[in-house]
């Protein structure tokens, strides 16, 4: 079902250029891609292989070169498609200065949100994301894992039908990878559609429904988790030579 | 409308947490205190208030500008270095808006810096005292004056061959400059005559002429002679001063005999001195009719100055969305100072010198400067207040509507434009 697709990537190409408009590195290749609605799809690859722009290109950060990108069926740079999306970057890049609370009802303004819905939100997210303590000190003085759970915090805010979630567990302690897994698990189960991405294959093991493995801006591999473990093997042994943070990682955990 | 309120107080607080507005506060405070006691003047009344008004106010605009373009030119582009704008851009907000919120913050910390510098003002001048509408006498525009000159110089035989050559435009470019400055010769025991277009002049109370003495040929050996206007006249001396404001009476009281009678709206003077007295009609001579209290004027020029601050702070934005940090900074204030200084480089180095091709692109370019940041350049009225000089409503009202509404909106729109687009370069 067309209506379904929440995401629809069609043939995507993006051409970084310099100053003098020449190419210098074209981080993706033709990429096609749907997310469903409900569905919690993992966007995995290396470092370098083209995860980042693409998910930049949904969120309409970037243009595409080539092919077309729509977003709830608009561009992605559409208000209206733009209401319905929370984005976790892969660094939190808070504003120092604001308390965590000040942050979350900095974004539910931004989402549109009034201040009686927007303080009620608020309250709610810091519960659980377990920084109602510390609600009012200034993110600048966090530490890298709760400045993390705030970033995650504000993408929910706005209640988005899709939640963008770049390296969502990038810096974060076990317990608290754990409760992200956790939680994507339970906005998954209200049926909120997630993208995700990452570079560690057992975090994507444990909350993703389908993945596509990119490896120099082209699809490698695309299927639900299950059928992908033969091709996850086959695309280490491929790759096993690089010694690239993906396979260490991986290899590590 | 809720997203542009919460940009805008998220710009305040970061002023406010940064510290960034109370050292501007201080600044300006102690600038204005200081200044004063740091700078003797002239010991005149009119050196006292320029001192207050164009050095002490004029200091505290000139920090406000180079602040509050540095601020601006960084904020889009810092954001957007350190990954933060992305945050912003994703959220269901008009990049427009991003743009008008920010320089909205950036606009009321200006006007705040600047309201405490004016009341500091307010409180050390006599601000109940009158302040002056300036007429200027009616004369044909210097582009018609150059118009109707071109003829006749170009069918002068002494007229050069290669400037004859020279293309229309630049010949009365040249002509209109001369046309400002075009002198007026009043030989000894002759009356020359201006005339202005307000009817009221003939009723009106308090009326003053102003006469500059500010070139090389203005001879100050001995300025002597009668102003008369309908009733009124008034005597000239004058062998020291540069500027010269004479009260216009009704009854004659210096009694040199001479009083001659010309129509309510013409403006005579009548040579009593023993050289040919040359003037500037469009520079030296202006009619000065009362008008409402300094408090008033500044009041009004503190609007005009928040102004500047809008377009200023607009077009750094607009760089800012444009460009990376420091690029965006270096061409802000480039754009600046060619500005500031574009005026008196085309005065200066006129048509005819432009002989050479890089001199020729160097006047081009300069031309373009002095276009667009004439808006700025011409708003300050601090030269007109520290005279006394009125500023019109009219003016402000103009300002405020195109150069403080108009212009920043079409830059924010336009920066609103660029803002998501120059995310493709990372």
């Amino acid at each position: 079902m067309a209506d379904d697709n929440i995401i629809a990537l069609t043939d995507v190409e993006k051409t970084f250029r310099d100053f003098w408009l020449r190419p210098t590195v074209k981080a993706v290749d033709g990429l096609s891609l749907t997310v469903r609605r409900g569905e919690v799809f993992g966007l995995l690859g290396p470092n370098g292989s083209g995860k980042s722009t693409t998910i930049k290109m949904i969120l309409g950060l970037l243009a595409p070169t080539k092919g077309s990108v729509k977003l709830f069926g608009l561009s992605p740079r559409a208000i209206a498609a733009r209401r319905k999306i929370g984005y976790l970057p892969e660094l939190s890049y808070l504003h120092p200065f604001l308390t965590a609370r000040e942050t979350l009802g900095y974004y539910a303004g931004l989402c549109g949100l009034d201040r009686k819905t927007a303080k009620d939100r608020t309250a709610q997210l810091l519960k659980m994301v377990g920084l109602e303590d510390v609600a009012m000190r200034p993110v600048g003085g966090f530490s890298k894992g709760m400045a993390r759970r705030v970033a995650l915090a504000a993408s929910l805010i706005g209640k988005p039908e899709l939640l963008v979630l770049d390296e969502p567990t990038s810096g974060l302690d076990p317990v608290s990878t754990k409760e992200v897994k956790t939680l994507v698990k339970a906005l998954k189960a209200n049926g909120m559609t997630i993208l995700t991405t990452s570079h560690l294959l057992a975090d994507a093991e444990d909350i993703c429904d389908r993945v596509m493995i990119v490896n120099h801006g082209k699809t490698v591999a695309e299927g639900n988790v299950g059928e992908l473990g033969t091709s996850l093997e086959e695309f280490f042994l491929a790759k096993v030579g690089e010694a690239n943070e993906f396979v260490l990682a991986d290899f590590l955990s | 409308m809720n997203s542009f309120w919460r940009i805008f107080s998220l710009e305040l607080i970061g002023f406010v947490r940064s510290k960034t507005l109370a050292m501007l506060t201080v600044v300006s405070i102690v600038w204005m205190f200081a200044l004063p006691r740091l700078v003797h003047s002239d010991g005149t009344a009119e050196g006292l208030r320029e001192l207050d008004v164009r050095y002490s106010l004029g200091g505290v605009l000139v920090l406000l500008v180079i602040s509050l373009l540095a601020s601006a030119t960084g904020s889009l582009a810092r954001e957007r270095a350190e990954k933060r704008l992305q945050l912003t851009l994703v959220r269901p907000v008009r990049y427009a808006a991003i743009v008008l919120a920010k320089a909205l913050a950036h606009v009321v910390v200006g006007a705040a810096v600047l309201a405490v510098a004016v009341v500091i003002l307010a409180c050390r001048v006599d601000c109940a005292r009158p302040c002056a509408h300036v007429l200027k006498p009616l004369l044909p525009s210097p582009r018609e004056e150059a118009k109707e000159m071109y003829g006749a110089f170009m069918a002068d035989p002494e007229t050069p061959p290669a400037v004859k050559r020279t293309k229309k435009a630049i010949v009365l470019r040249l002509l209109e400059n001369k046309a400002l400055d075009h002198y007026q010769t009043i030989p000894t025991n002759a009356t020359l005559t201006w005339t202005f277009s307000d009817p009221a002049l003939a009723t009106a109370e308090g009326l003053s002429v102003r006469m500059r003495f500010s070139t090389a040929f203005n001879s100050r050996e001995e300025v002597r002679g009668v102003f008369t206007i309908g009733d009124w006249t008034a005597s000239v001396s004058n062998i020291t001063q540069a500027i010269l404001t004479v009260p216009l009476a009704r009854e004659f009281r210096f009694g040199t005999g001479y009083k001659p009678m010309t129509p309510d709206s013409e403006l005579a003077f009548h040579n009593q001195g023993r050289n040919p007295l040359m003037l500037r009609p469009r520079k030296d001579i202006d009619l000065l009719l009362p008008a409402d209290s300094f408090a008033a004027n500044l009041l009004r020029s503190y609007v005009l100055l928040v102004v500047t601050l809008a377009l200023v702070v607009a077009f750094g934005l607009f760089l800012s969305a444009s460009l990376g940090r420091p690029v965006a900074l270096f061409v802000a204030i480039v754009t600046v100072l060619v500005g500031e200084m574009s005026p008196s480089v085309i005065e200066q180095y006129p048509d005819e010198l432009e002989t050479k091709l890089s001199d020729r692109i160097g006047l081009v370019l300069t031309r373009f400067a002095a276009e667009v940041t004439r808006p700025v350049t011409t708003l300050n009225p601090l030269e007109r207040l520290s005279l006394d000089e009125c500023v019109e409503p009219s003016t402000v009202l103009r300002a405020v509507a195109f150069d403080g509404l108009l212009l920043p909106v079409v830059l924010a729109v336009l920066a609103g434009f660029v803002l998501p687009r120059k995310q493709e370069d990372q």
